[in-house]
């Protein structure tokens, strides 16, 4: 059994890596223990909010390399330790027999060379399938400048594979982590994926990847704009048939004269995620969406700053509006608008239904009518009501001992 | 009319034919305080005529008694009239109804239906299984619909071989698979005697659990909307003291 004080040094090294997600696998249980759960799985949540589904560790925290954002950089000083095989083989079997985890998320920090820690982590995978029989979800980190030899054979055995751009611009890798570069992660996500269609067009036997890849940026070290950021994703989802790009806030956990000292708005990671999804599931172009040198905006969500600026397409109504036009009204989303599409095909929808089909009607009424019935304000107060609404929602209730600013100023009697 | 029923889909289907013409029915299979001068009916199966029943149902629309099997597992005190309701608007429409989003009936329903999936989802996550000295797997759950043994299809999908038990402790029954058969068998207390090494698993798994948290991000609403602090009673993380005895801002450890 590994012991508590590694895995936790090898936790917390890992915890910064924001990829979670366990779906998008069917891989059948073979004998020993395990398959894949398609629609991915949480088995539980931290008070951070986030969702513990795989167990999420490093083979190793001993890194060569220097980037300057990175916990496990070789200049700082933090304790240093490196797993055997069992130990994560062993840990993984128990941990998933007691439903704990969906599968591994094994990383590592580059430990004496690119090739010897992917060799590294394809033992362990290879160990794990092969010895210790399991066939729950694998999730790897691949690691830039490895022969893409290695990185094809962990491909056949993991799940999903991720090459982690870190920062949206070559500029700013320059600066921040100069032993990487773009060639080093784009080149092997590309071949990757020209091997995964190889394999899947020749129907070979066995898997390669059947959850596909995906990649994290850090978003607020380096001085990139939510516009060049949303066109690197696109490019990404349909360039590359990348799965998911995970945007991390930067939290500061090293000090260096390079970066900023404050931790990046959880509002702005929200804001670019909620963009994704317009990107992914509701036919918005990054183009539509905003211009390359903008943010987006931190008083509207996505939807609603393209809708308030293109107020020419409102009012649509429920009953006729084609999928793709209700999917961008604000407040309905795909459920809301597939339950519309289901129950227009019986009645005449008035506002009463939508209410009480759970249809979200606080920024969807300004911009739909139901049954010719517009509920909405007039265009000039529409934007105040909206941005009221957004201020409603991430107001937080004080209670007696939150210790915001407001609270403390309060009760020291300094207000 | 008050019409009472022990629950089961037989009973369920005898009491819907009875009701039929009633405009104003009231269904149930727990307890209702009666008003002066209520009229009151005992439900008495009538399996051929629940067959017969049954198989109209299933012609206007051939998977409502799967909505049926569910609709009865729900927690949810009116469940009963709810399915009574969905039924009615069935036999009513004579056609699948489930889309008719503009129905209240259908769109209780649905809600309940939902609700009873989800928490099926949930707990596929949710369940934590101790190892006893035998090597079985042994599973305590409070869940709030009745749903033990709808949850061992996906355990043993992933652990053909290996026996476990999945015990819904309110409801006093227990779903067991015995590493070839499936059952479900009354069982209102569990002599487990764990593995010698369980509880160090645990304390490793609150480790974990600990360590994987990033404390500058504490978003606790957050956590609690995703898993409801009902949940956590059988749950390590939530219930195993950290080793250093710090306070560890878990929840209470569970009633004894």
């Amino acid at each position: 059994m590994i012991d508590e004080r590694t895995l936790a040094i090898l936790t917390e090294s890992a915890k910064y890596d924001v990829s979670c997600s366990s779906s998008g696998s069917g891989r059948r249980n073979e004998g020993g223990i395990g398959n894949g759960y398609a629609s991915g799985c949480c088995h539980s949540f931290t008070p951070d909010g986030r969702c513990i589904s795989l167990l999420k560790i490093l083979l190793s925290n001993d890194c060569i390399y220097n980037c300057k954002y990175c916990l496990n950089r070789r200049d700082n000083d933090l304790p240093r330790a490196t797993a055997t095989a069992d130990d994560i083989c062993g840990l993984v079997m128990d941990f998933y027999k007691r439903n704990y985890i969906e599968g591994l998320f094994l990383s590592s920090a580059v430990h004496i060379s690119p090739n010897h820690t992917m060799e590294q982590l394809y033992l362990v995978v290879k160990k794990l399938r092969e010895e210790y029989r399991f066939h729950g979800y694998i999730h790897v980190k691949g690691i830039p400048r490895a022969d893409m030899e290695i990185v094809n054979k962990t491909a056949l055995l993991a799940d999903r594979m991720s090459f982690n751009i870190e920062l949206p611009s070559e500029g700013s890798l320059k600066l921040l982590a100069p032993q990487k570069d773009r060639e080093s992660l784009l080149v092997p996500m590309s071949k990757l994926q020209q091997e995964r269609e190889i394999f899947r067009a020749e129907k070979r036997k066995g898997h390669f990847l059947p959850a596909g890849q995906t990649t994290q940026l850090i978003v607020g070290a380096s001085p990139e704009k939510d516009g060049a950021i949303l066109r690197l994703s696109e490019g990404l989802y349909r360039k590359r048939g990348l799965k998911r790009v995970y945007y991390s806030s930067y939290v500061p956990v090293v000090h260096d004269p390079l970066l900023p000292e404050t931790a990046g708005g959880a509002v702005r990671e929200h804001r670019l995620y909620q963009a994704d999804w317009l990107l992914r599931f509701y036919g918005f172009d990054a183009e539509e969406l905003l211009p390359a040198d903008q943010d987006l905006s931190l008083e509207f969500d996505p939807k609603c700053a393209w809708a308030l600026a293109h107020m020419d397409l409102f009012p649509v109504e429920v009953n006729r509006a084609p999928l793709e036009m209700l999917l961008r009204v604000p407040g309905i989303g795909a459920r809301g608008a597939q339950r519309i599409l289901s129950a227009r095909r019986y009645t005449k929808l008035t506002f009463e239904h939508l209410k009480k089909m759970r249809v979200v009607l606080k920024r969807a009424r300004h911009f739909i009518t139901a049954n010719g019935k517009f509920y909405g304000a007039g265009e000039q107060a529409v934007r105040g009501l909206l941005a009221a609404a957004e201020a409603s929602e991430t107001a937080e209730q004080l209670s007696l001992f939150s210790m915001n600013e407001t609270a403390l100023s309060a009760l020291t009697g300094e207000l | 009319m008050i019409y009472f029923y022990d629950g089961s889909k037989e009973a369920f289907l005898t009491a819907l034919a009875l009701s039929f013409r009633d405009s104003e029915p009231y269904l149930t299979s727990g307890n209702k305080q009666l008003v002066l001068g209520q009229q009151t009916v005992f439900v008495r199966t009538d399996a051929a005529r629940a067959k017969r029943i049954e198989e109209r149902l299933v012609s206007f629309d051939k998977d409502c008694m799967r909505d049926l099997d569910t609709l009865l597992r729900s927690g949810d005190p009116n469940r009963d009239n709810i399915a009574l309701s969905y039924f009615r608007l069935i036999a009513e429409k004579k056609r699948p109804v489930r889309g008719m989003l503009g129905e209240d009936a259908v769109l209780a329903a649905n809600e309940c239906l939902r609700r009873v999936g989800f928490e099926i989802h949930r707990f596929h996550g949710f369940v934590r299984f101790l190892a006893t000295a035998s090597g079985a797997l042994y599973a305590p759950i409070t869940p709030d619909n009745d749903i033990c043994d709808l949850l061992v299809p996906h355990f043993r999908a992933r652990m053909p071989q290996i026996p476990f038990v999945i015990h819904d402790v309110n409801r006093k029954k227990a779903a067991v698979h015995d590493g070839e058969n499936t059952f479900l068998a009354p069982l209102s207390e569990a002599e487990v005697v764990l593995s010698a090494d369980e509880t160090a698993w645990q304390k490793l798994w609150r480790k974990y659990y600990d360590s994987v948290n990033i404390p500058s991000r504490e978003r606790l609403k957050q956590m609690r909307g995703y898993m409801p602090v009902r949940y956590w009673k059988f749950m390590p993380e939530k219930t195993q003291p950290l080793n250093d005895d710090e306070g560890d801002g878990g929840a209470p450890l569970p009633p004894s």
